[in-house]
């Protein structure tokens, strides 16, 4: 399938005299925002300082851009050498002048309505960006290179089948001239794996399979042939360590996801982080959350990469608030664990064992009559993203406090369908959320911001002591890093579903965030 | 999010209530429906009741408002109604078992279901003589805080109408949260939550007054869960009144 793309403004020209090839950590030093979350840690943290609690009560909106297309934007925008390149659903990629908030080019990919998306909604999370290129994941399967500068493909490759239920709603990530991409598909009973292809060519240069067969490492924990649809979908965008040449990456749910009667056992590397060696895409170590998951609980949520003391000695530390309600600690070089302790409601486990290990509690899986469990289904946190700030030394996680009944039905798999094998009726109107603060050496909670409803909306940690976050009910907003303390707010109109950025175009600092199905731009001046 | 209109807007979306059509297609297998039971007493029971004889959904017995045959049954499960509070369940159930759960509506929509033991013109006297129509509305006359019953009786089952005159609280519906406020200034504002978001929340007090909120003034903000504006009526209206009463409001099926 060819593209459909739009030259916008010969401004362009100007606009993009020079790609620069500093490297991408160079490049967030510079003021732009090359990749999903901010840099190869993950911290969504903004080193500017001109926008600080003192004055950020001045921010107001520059401009809101509209894509074509309707739905729920879900995208964090990347800026690249004075250029944003922002995403819609179903696919569609636009780059967009910050002085006017016109389109440059605007890029979408024909999405039939009979192409699947089972267990998510129509839509893209964002690019990535490297020498003059655009990476986008489409929903029908595709990874695409697009040229920055005009938004003509260079070339497409076809990453998992989608009548299968393989789609990308991923950003990339690239690495090393490597454009690494994960897949959608936990709901429809795929086998997962996480892909590296040739950021110039599009070759493929390894897959890893999230789900051993049968002889590999971790294959004695799927009895039969279970392993074949066993899920471990890499729905969201890793992390990386250019030292340790490591990329970490989060596996989704076990299939089917509630009924677990076909995989008694482990089910590895599914509710997992999996560090794996960007040259050869082996895994070096795993940590599996979620032994024998049965309430979807992945481990998708984005690991975020910090350095901290811990008893004495410095460590290279890798962290995550999980969907099911823990927070944990692990070591990045070996994958051991360090700290595990629960951040929001649970009712599931009596806590972790010293090894990291849930101690569940007995009859806490879905059944016929259905199950009360915290969290839901939804997890305590989802794929929203943390955000951690190394001057505060806290993760601010957006949190669900919710509960669910979860159900199980029988499971039975048959191509392109849903196999999930039960459902949960959730707890809607006593449930609440939160940006929650978590001091990353303890695992406690130092203060929250509440919400009425659980939010989905991706966190921002900036240098100038502040974090931003956004609601469902519409706003977007900007609180004292150290205290929660709220200090402004904008009311967007639609729902908040994406992640707040921010980046410093012509000597001044912006923040952008979309609302329902609108960007915003905001700044001082 | 705007639960009370959307509420309201459920309880109206009235469409004409159409008769189960006689079919030459064959009967389905007892194990069909059998497993079928099974199924529904596990993922549909929870709205519709035990038997489906109606809960926060309705009453499955005699007709359906949506549906008219087999096909469209398995349609409206696969898919859910758009506008409504009927889910899809694509996700949870396969095909083979929607089909057996559709097998097993049909069987029930082939026979009666419980008796309202009421009269239903003197249920419509007791509406009348306790002021229902103060808060809600049928068929466009009537007071608008409370939800609107104009196709109460097609949307909700009789055990459920029950519970809602006697235990309101125990009852309400959604869209009708019950919040109290407490400002700075120790003035209190109680009533039903008709929007919310980080910063403010507008109330409708029990006389539809709108209160608009900015929440940094308030003192105190609580969501009462387990609160109803509407009073109860189990001593107001008992015994064989209560069944009349619940008999006027299961007939009220959509405009007229």
């Amino acid at each position: 399938m060819t593209g459909h793309r739009r030259l916008a403004h010969l401004r362009w020209a100007c606009a993009a005299a020079v790609i620069a090839s500093a490297s991408l950590a160079a490049q967030q030093r510079n003021g732009d925002w090359p990749m999903y979350s901010g840099n190869y840690r993950s911290e969504r943290y903004s080193p500017l300082t001109q926008i600080t609690a003192s004055n950020v009560s001045k921010l107001h909106p520059i401009w809101v851009y509209q894509p074509p297309g309707a739905g729920s934007l879900e995208t964090t925008p990347l800026v690249v050498d004075g250029v944003m390149y922002a995403t819609a659903g179903p696919t569609a990629v636009q780059a967009i002048d910050i002085r006017s908030g016109r389109p440059l080019w605007e890029w979408t990919r024909p999405i039939p309505a009979s192409v699947l998306n089972l267990g998510f909604p129509r839509v893209n999370r964002g690019v990535a960006y490297a020498d003059g290129r655009v990476y986008v994941g489409t929903l029908d399967g595709y990874l695409v290179a697009l040229d920055a500068r005009s938004g003509i493909e260079r070339w497409t490759v076809h990453v998992g089948e989608n009548p299968l239920g393989h789609s990308v709603t991923a950003a990339p990530l690239v690495v090393d001239n490597k454009v690494i991409v994960g897949v959608s598909g936990g709901e429809a009973g795929i086998r997962g794996f996480l892909d590296a292809y040739d950021a110039r060519t599009g070759k493929q240069v390894w897959r890893f399979w999230t789900i051993p067969s049968p002889g590999e490492p971790g294959s004695e924990s799927w009895p039969g042939d279970s392993w074949v649809h066993g899920g471990g979908a890499t729905w969201l965008t890793g992390s990386y360590d250019p030292e340790l040449k490591l990329l970490y990456w989060g596996t989704g749910n076990p299939g089917p996801d509630w009924n677990g009667d076909s995989r008694v056992g482990d089910n590895l590397y599914t509710s997992s982080i999996v560090a794996i060696d960007v040259e050869t895409g082996k895994a070096k170590w795993h940590f599996q959350h979620t032994p024998h998951d049965v309430h979807d609980w992945d481990s998708n949520q984005i690991p975020v990469l910090v350095d901290a003391e811990i008893n004495g000695r410095m460590r290279k530390l890798i962290v995550q608030a999980n969907r099911n309600a823990f927070f944990y600690v692990l070591d990045r070089q070996t994958g051991e664990f360090i700290l595990g302790a629960p951040y929001a409601k649970q009712t599931w486990a009596k806590g972790l064992d010293a090894a990291g290990r849930p101690i569940v509690i007995p009859g806490m899986e879905p059944s016929e009559k259905g199950t009360l469990v915290y969290p839901s289904l939804q997890g305590s946190t989802n794929w929203a993203s943390p955000s951690y700030s190394p001057q505060t030394g806290l993760l601010y996680v957006p949190t669900r406090e919710m509960g669910s009944i979860y159900f199980k039905t029988p499971a039975e798999y048959r191509p392109g369908t849903y196999y999930t094998g039960g459902s949960e009726r959730r707890l809607d109107e006593e449930s609440w959320g939160a940006v929650r603060a978590i001091d990353v050496k303890s695992g406690r909670k130092v203060w929250d911001f509440e919400l009425p409803t659980p939010s989905w909306a991706g966190v921002l940690s900036t240098a100038g002591g502040l974090v931003f976050s956004g609601s469902n009910e519409g706003n977007v907003y900007a609180l004292d890093a150290k205290t929660g303390k709220p200090l402004w707010e904008f009311q967007t109109g639609g729902a908040v579903r994406s992640g707040p950025m921010s980046f410093e175009f012509d000597g001044k600092q912006y923040v952008a965030v979309a609302g329902g199905h609108a960007l915003f731009l905001f700044g001082l001046e | 999010m705007r639960y009370a209109l959307i509420a309201s807007a459920l309880l109206a979306s009235a469409t004409t209530a159409l008769a189960q059509p006689r079919r030459a297609r064959p009967v389905p297998a007892t194990q069909t429906i059998a497993a079928g039971k099974t199924l529904f007493d596990a993922q549909c029971a929870w709205c519709h009741g035990a038997g489906g004889d109606g809960g926060t959904g309705p009453n499955l017995h005699g007709r359906l408002r949506h549906a008219t045959d087999y096909k469209s049954i398995v349609d409206i499960i696969t898919s859910g109604i758009p506008g409504t509070e009927m889910p899809s369940f694509r996700s949870p159930l396969t095909a083979r078992h929607i089909g057996q759960i559709a097998a097993y509506v049909q069987s029930l929509v082939r026979t009666r279901g419980p008796s309202v033991a009421g009269n239903v013109e003197r249920g419509a006297a007791i509406y009348r003589a306790n002021g229902c129509a103060n808060c809600h509305t049928v068929d466009g006359g009537g007071g608008t805080l409370g939800p609107e019953l104009t196709s109460i009786g097609a949307t909700r089952g009789g055990p459920y109408l029950r519970d809602a005159v006697v235990k309101p609280a125990a009852a309400h519906p959604p869209g009708y949260l019950v919040v109290r406020a407490v400002r700075a200034d120790g003035q209190e504002v109680r009533g039903i939550r008709v929007n919310e978001d980080v910063f403010w929340i507008q109330i409708r007090d029990a006389a539809g007054n709108v209160h608009v909120l900015q929440k940094a003034e308030l003192s105190k903000l609580e969501r009462q869960l387990d609160a109803s504006l509407m009073p109860s009526y189990a001593s107001r209206v008992t015994g064989s009144d209560l069944d009349d009463l619940i008999a006027y409001l299961t007939t009220l099926r959509g405009a007229k």
